[in-house]
């Protein structure tokens, strides 16, 4: 019977069996728990390549590499990074720090050389953007051939296990910057802004948004978060923004986070529907919309962007660039003086509402007319509760249950 | 005969909903007015979608140029009118006289800096008026 008691003196090891003696480094440190009573667990095949991983090719990951996730998917199972080059090796930290100065002012220089991490090719377009960088680089690769390639699509999977997940970027900071200044600086709509920087019209809006908080926290001195932020920024794949206005930026265009004009998917038309069609008959998109429900857009109304259909129909339409410029300005200029009527009428409803604000809530005060009960004092539209009149909520057929929330 | 600008109880029990009205003094409650100038529903409405301060709010409907002219030949305003008719201007407060008129100022005040629209460059001044 062994004793339930053990001495600090022999560790467990020495007791159970000889074979886990082998036992790593790391693992001692249980046998100082002198006041544990559970019994000695055995070192299991998988307990001891653990800790041969992590005193092994796990080391590696310890500290990370300036410039890269650091995701366990960039490296192959004997701990070499997949995309290095075959003469690389991984420099010490004091040279790291050595070459770290240079290495700014490079790449301030020669921006193109920094490719996106964690573009997955998404148009041909793309593709063929990076297609010239990767010539680029092959050029520029006698002078640094130290130099590590950025990651591949292969190198942003965080799950080695997961071959599926593949890590997708974030906006940068500098991205979020100009977002911002864009609409609130310069004034652009949402919409133009997103066609501009490749992001959609709700990422748009919360960056608008969480910069502005951002800013009024720094007006009002509040500490942020920054260390954390750029922590985790490093960690992940992130979109940089192509500054136009500088001279190595020119003719580039900017690089697409995400696809802007996707169709959102509705309620209605997740069911599957069978309509039969005379052949005679015209059966377009509208229709398709209207078959689904009643008060569906058709998908052509109904994405993000339709403008930029219709330009891509003006091109196909064989107008020249002067025409379509002028075809779109108008266009910007009739829906800028859309948006101008609505702002107007909601100014003009303010005006005629009056809010005095009291202890526990508002008064507002609106403006009605007399006149509107009409002459003989009977119309409906009369303001107040009519007289002679009984009231209809008893009656058949009346719905008391809201039909609409506002929200 | 005198005339009155008061209130007349419509709504159901528990729900109660007022018809602003100009009447002949002695005539019933609910009779027939001579002008119904608006309503004043007293339950506090949930805030609305687009408010920023999240109050709730008591929907008040008045024709104040009809309701300045009643006041004007001589209809005396009853004491709850009295008070409505003094947060839009048309009367002197009768009761809580300073904190009536510091409210009025205010959102005289809260209307003169609504009207010109605000430029698109400073977002964030708007926060610091309110």
């Amino acid at each position: 019977m062994p004793p339930r008691l053990r001495s600090p003196n022999f560790p467990c090891a020495a007791t159970s069996s000889p074979s886990i003696r082998s036992q790593p480094t790391a693992h001692r440190s249980r046998a100082s728990r002198e006041f544990s009573q559970t019994t000695c667990q055995h070192a299991t095949l998988r307990r001891r390549r653990f800790y041969d991983w992590l005193n092994g090719h796990g080391s590696l990951l310890k500290e990370p590499l300036p410039g890269s996730t650091n995701y366990l998917g960039a490296y192959d199972r004997y701990g070499n990074l997949v995309r290095a080059p075959p003469g690389w090796t991984r420099k010490t930290q004091e040279e790291e720090v050595k070459v770290e100065e240079p290495k700014t002012d490079e790449a301030e220089a020669e921006p193109d050389k920094e490719t996106p991490e964690g573009q997955e090719a998404v148009d041909e377009l793309e593709m063929a953007v990076r297609r010239e960088e990767e010539k680029n680089k092959d050029t520029r690769k006698q002078k640094d051939d130290d130099k590590l390639p950025p990651e591949t699509a292969e190198d942003l999977r965080p799950f080695p296990l997961n071959k599926h997940f593949r890590s997708q970027p974030v906006l940068s900071e500098e991205l979020r910057e100009a977002i911002y200044r864009r609409v609130a600086r310069d004034g652009a709509s949402v919409s133009l802004a997103s066609v501009e920087f490749g992001v959609s019209n709700e990422r748009v809006g919360a960056v608008v948004r969480l910069k502005q908080i951002e800013k009024e926290w720094i007006a009002q001195g509040k500490k942020l978060a920054l260390p954390y932020a750029k922590a985790v920024l490093a960690m992940v794949p992130t979109t940089p923004y192509i500054d136009p206005s500088l001279p190595s930026n020119k003719g580039k265009r900017p690089i697409t986070h995400e696809a802007i004009n996707d169709l959102i998917v509705h309620p209605a038309t997740r069911q599957q529907l069978f309509v039969p069609v005379s052949e005679s008959r015209q059966f377009t998109r509208v229709d398709a919309g209207k078959a689904f429900d009643n008060d569906l857009l058709p998908a052509d109304d109904r994405i993000p962007h339709p403008e930029l259909v219709q330009a891509e129909r003006d091109i196909a339409s064989g107008l020249s660039l002067q025409q379509r410029r002028q075809l779109a300005e108008e266009r910007m200029e009739q829906e800028l003086e859309r948006k101008k009527q609505i702002e107007l009428k909601r100014q003009e409803a303010l005006k005629r509402v009056k809010t005095v604000s009291g202890r526990r809530w508002d008064f507002v005060f609106e403006d009605v007319s007399v006149e509107s009960v009409g002459r003989d004092g009977r119309s409906a539209k009369g303001v107040g509760w009519r007289y002679g009149f009984p009231h209809e909520d008893r009656k058949k057929g009346q719905v008391k249950i809201p039909t609409k929330v506002e929200a | 005969m005198v005339l009155r600008i008061r209130l007349a109880r419509f709504g159901k029990s528990h729900a109660p909903f007022y018809n602003i009205v100009v009447a002949h003094a002695r005539t019933a409650r609910n009779s027939k007015p001579l002008e119904v100038l608006g309503t004043y529903n007293p339950i506090p409405q949930p805030p609305r979608p687009g408010d920023t301060n999240g109050r709730p709010w008591k929907d008040i409907k008045l024709d104040s140029s009809r309701a300045r002219y009643w006041v004007g030949v001589g209809a005396q305003p009853s004491d709850t009118v009295w008070r409505l008719l003094s947060m839009v201007g048309i009367l002197e407060p009768k009761f809580r006289v300073g904190q009536i008129k510091s409210q009025v100022v205010r959102a005289d005040s809260a209307a003169k800096s609504l009207i010109p629209p605000r430029t698109i460059s400073t977002p964030p001044a708007e926060t610091q008026t309110a």
